[in-house]
């Protein structure tokens, strides 16, 4: 239910009429099977593999934008993290903060 | 005592009911069970001081009741890996590897070694050369001399191939003593490489998880490294212990449990990335993970960054890192730092590892 | 590994963290559904730096936690038979069943293999025409695509000596069942990310909708962890009650389309029976008629067998969040990994594991069940454990 991990998509092919193919994780290889990503999937392409079976194809593009608003937000000055508060419309909590940045250490 | 490389026991291992009767593979696995096992069944009927110690090996004083002697480390390890080969080496090699590096690890030079075989009935005889061979070039390499052994010969179906035990002896002097209970409050911690190479390499030898990787055992004698340490650091080098079955995480409970410290790690132990994603492919800790090429080792905390130094300069400890200490807080048990400024109990497991869906 | 390692980011985490405590004006009870996510929070410390600001309840999310007794029971039954070989994930294999479990199955001359993956066993079977191959399919939505593509090919290729014992549950009812319960404190969810790959999350919208609670979509490693709950907070904080997905790199709202619809030929939704909760109603898959042939239980012809759980053995309890693993009597006690009174403790997903084996030092702002050190080993000297180390 859990265990699944992202890995770079190697090769495809067809094996007895399900779509299979090779799947890198950081330097270590495994034959998957890709036939729920069928007509979704490319070799180069990013997937999560879970008991052998590719079951979602990574969206770098938004994965790479999230990451950044999220490196962002954690190095936001106090300034924009007020503003970003107000527009949200939620409290201000008692961070006992004085006033410096409000983010990570 | 065994060292369980066997791939099977990497894979499986059996949690015992209170009532469980027989023998199961987790005995051999080096977590808690191995650990009652042996106290609960074996010591009883062996009880004596050296044995209790619970060493890698044995100091022993041999006199000649003339009032003169000498003092030998004296150890012994059987080897049932399966497979028989794997990226980075055999069982050969292993069978030398593990017994020299238990008396490394106990201040002795490892100087001779016996071993003891189990064939199988219909074990080809290009496989056993391959292992024989391997057997002699590290024994050479190591600087030991195989003096002495014996051969069976089992039928067909039992002893997986081949099953090896060796057995060595060095002498040791009382000025290079590391021991498991010498640990101290406030002794550093290093590692001597990156873990769990050895356990993954087998574990990806194995057909049936259809793992391919580059991974390659670390077996090699340890000698070198502890060489240079006692160069540098004498008798400063309080407790030295290989990190084999088990991993870094079994091998620093036992030296904590020995010594009546606690130890404190830090987040970064030096992990190889193929390592870390076949741990992750399977959902296993590389803390656990079997090396047969890694030291721990605790020295005084004033004299870390020496004995990180003299192993760095070694190839063997290119990677060498002060992972953590020993702390007066939760004696007997490993604690790790996470990078959230939380805290995780690493344990010792009952068993091995499982690979894991979840 | 890229996508993973860096959302494990030390400095990120803190960062989340510290955007959690600023948001939030009071605490707030949240309830990660998988086991999965429990094991990181434990391991990571998350409900320990989010202390007096988050409450963190662990659900019923292990698969292998919520098998019924009875499951194993017939796991143990078809692996002792000699006819056959009888394959499983590795979590499957510790779990205690009435008498003993499948590794002692196997000591005892069982033929039982780890698989990683069904088509494994779908190999194993085509490899040995002799003998009978089960493969015990155990998990929620996310691994059900698997196992249907198993039986699937199974079928398409003619191997006839393989069969599936099931024991599939789904995730909304288990939602629902634990905001159904009449102590029910769970204020929003994180609902499993991997789960949510395969399914979507359509599925919740109705349940945040009548309950109104935040259901966030959450991914597994701290930094998914800590921005899920960031993101429950904020909506709790602003009075909202949406389904929202932080997982985003891997979930979209229609999850896989393919794989849902095998799953939906294949399978269909029965009533299960979650280990310690009872019977919920349509929370499980079980096999179609067409594909009757490869049920294990109908091939055995396995009936339905009554067996009662141990008395001490809480689960039920920590599996609907009712209360933490140290609080039940037998935990650390008569209740260890060595010797388990339950899935919980077992499973590498269960909370009952995670907390013994990750340990915790720190319980709330008190030591709570008995000091780990009590517990172990005889041979260790007997030390008085506070309760609050000082790593």
């Amino acid at each position: 239910m859990c265990l699944g991990i992202p890995g770079r998509v190697v090769d495809l092919r067809d094996d007895q009429g399900l779509l299979m193919g090779t799947i890198d994780f950081g330097g270590v290889q495994r034959d998957v099977c890709f036939e729920y990503l069928a007509g979704d999937i490319k070799a180069g392409d990013y997937a999560i593999v879970h008991v052998g079976f590719a079951i979602s194809r990574i969206d770098e593009q938004e994965a790479r934008r999230t990451y950044e608003a999220l490196r962002e937000m954690s190095q936001l000055d106090e300034l924009e993290w007020l503003r970003e508060v107000a527009e949200a419309g939620i409290g201000l909590g008692t961070t006992g903060d004085d006033g410096t940045k409000a983010s990570a250490p | 005592m065994t060292v369980a490389s066997d791939l099977r026991s990497v894979l499986t291992c059996a949690l015992p009911h209170p009532e469980g009767e027989r023998v199961q593979l987790g005995h051999g696995s080096g977590g808690r069970l191995s650990a009652a096992l042996f106290r609960d069944r074996f010591l009883p009927h062996f009880r004596n001081p050296e044995l209790e110690r619970l060493g890698d090996g044995a100091v022993l004083h041999l006199s000649n009741g003339y009032g003169s002697g000498t003092e030998v480390v004296f150890s012994t390890d059987t080897f049932v890996v399966s497979p028989l080969e794997f990226p980075g080496g055999n069982i050969g090699s292993l069978a030398v590897h593990g017994t020299v590096n238990d008396l490394a690890m106990m201040g002795g030079t490892p100087q001779y070694l016996s071993a003891g075989f189990v064939l199988e009935e219909g074990l080809p005889f290009d496989l056993l050369d391959r292992i024989i061979t391997s057997m002699g070039e590290a024994a050479r390499e190591a600087g030991v001399v195989l003096v002495t052994g014996d051969t069976k010969v089992v039928e067909r179906g039992k002893a997986d191939g081949l099953y090896v035990n060796t057995t060595g002896i060095g002498v040791v002097s009382p000025e290079f003593r590391p021991a498991p209970d010498r640990a101290r409050e406030g002794d550093a911690v290093l590692v001597s490489g990156p873990i769990g190479r050895h356990g993954m390499a087998i574990m990806a030898a194995r057909e049936d998880l259809g793992l391919r990787t580059t991974i390659e055992s670390d077996s090699a004698s340890l000698f070198p490294l502890v060489t240079r340490l006692r160069e540098a650091l004498g008798d400063d080098v309080r407790v030295l212990r290989d990190a084999t079955r088990g991993g870094v995480a079994s091998a620093l409970n036992e030296i904590a449990a020995a010594s009546g410290v606690g130890i404190s790690l830090g987040a970064t132990i030096p992990v190889p990335p193929a390592v870390h994603a076949a741990c992750e492919m399977l959902g296993l800790d590389p803390l656990y993970v079997a090396n047969e090429g890694v030291l721990v080792a605790l020295v005084p905390s004033g004299r870390a960054e020496e004995a990180r130094d003299a192993l760095r300069g070694h190839p063997l400890g290119r990677e060498a890192a002060i992972i953590g200490r020993a702390v007066r807080d939760h004696p007997g048990m490993v604690v790790m730092r996470t990078g959230l400024g939380g805290s995780r109990i690493v344990d010792l497991l009952p068993g091995d590892q499982l690979p894991r869906i979840c | 590994m890229k996508f993973l390692d860096e959302y494990r980011d030390g400095a990120l985490a803190r960062g989340l963290v510290d955007r959690i405590r600023a948001t939030a004006t009071r605490s707030w009870t949240l309830m990660e559904v998988c086991g999965g996510q429990t094991h990181t929070i434990v391991r990571q410390g998350i409900d320990e730096v989010l202390e007096g600001v988050v409450e963190m309840i662990h659900g019923p999310g292990c698969p292998v936690c919520v098998t019924p007794l009875e499951q194993i029971d017939k796991a143990l039954l078809l692996a002792q038979r000699p006819d056959v070989i009888f394959t499983s994930f590795g979590d499957m294999l510790r779990v205690p069943g009435s008498t003993c479990d499948l590794l002692q199955v196997r000591a005892r001359g069982g033929t039982v293999r780890i698989v990683y993956s069904p088509l494994d066993a779908l190999e194993l079977a085509r490899r040995h025409p002799d003998r009978e191959v089960v493969f015990f399919a155990v998990g929620f939505e996310t691994t059900a695509p698997a196992n249907a593509m198993a039986v699937w090919r199974a079928r398409e290729l003619g191997i006839g000596n393989f069969s599936v014992l099931v024991s599939h549950v789904t995730v909304p009812p288990a939602i629902t069942a634990v905001l159904e319960a009449p102590d029910a404190r769970v204020q929003g969810f994180l609902a499993a990310g991997h789960v949510c790959t395969v399914m979507g999350w359509e599925e919740y919208e109705p349940i945040a909708e009548r309950y109104r609670v935040p259901i966030v979509v959450t991914g597994f490693e701290p930094v998914d962890i800590l921005e899920g709950i960031l993101m429950a907070v904020k909506q709790l904080e602003a009075g909202r009650y949406d389904v929202e997905n932080q997982y985003i790199r891997a979930v979209q709202r229609q999850g896989t389309v393919p794989a849902r619809n095998l799953v939906e030929r294949v399978f269909t939704l029965v009533d299960r029976t979650w280990r310690g909760l009872g019977v919920i109603p349509a929370s499980g898959l079980g096999l179609r008629e067409e594909f009757a042939e490869f049920d294990a239980e109908r091939r055995f012809g396995l009936g339905s067998m009554h067996v009662s759980e141990p008395e001490a053995c809480q689960a039920g309890a920590v599996l609907s969040g009712r209360i933490k693993p140290p609080a039940c009597a037998a935990f650390g006690t008569a209740c260890t990994p060595d010797h388990p009174l339950g899935a919980p403790m077992v499973s590498s997903e269960g909370a009952c594991a995670a907390y013994y084996q990750y340990g915790r030092l720190w319980v709330g702002s008190r030591p709570a069940g008995p000091s780990r050190l009590d517990v172990r080993d005889q041979s260790l000297s007997a030390v008085q454990g506070e309760g609050e180390g000082s790593p």
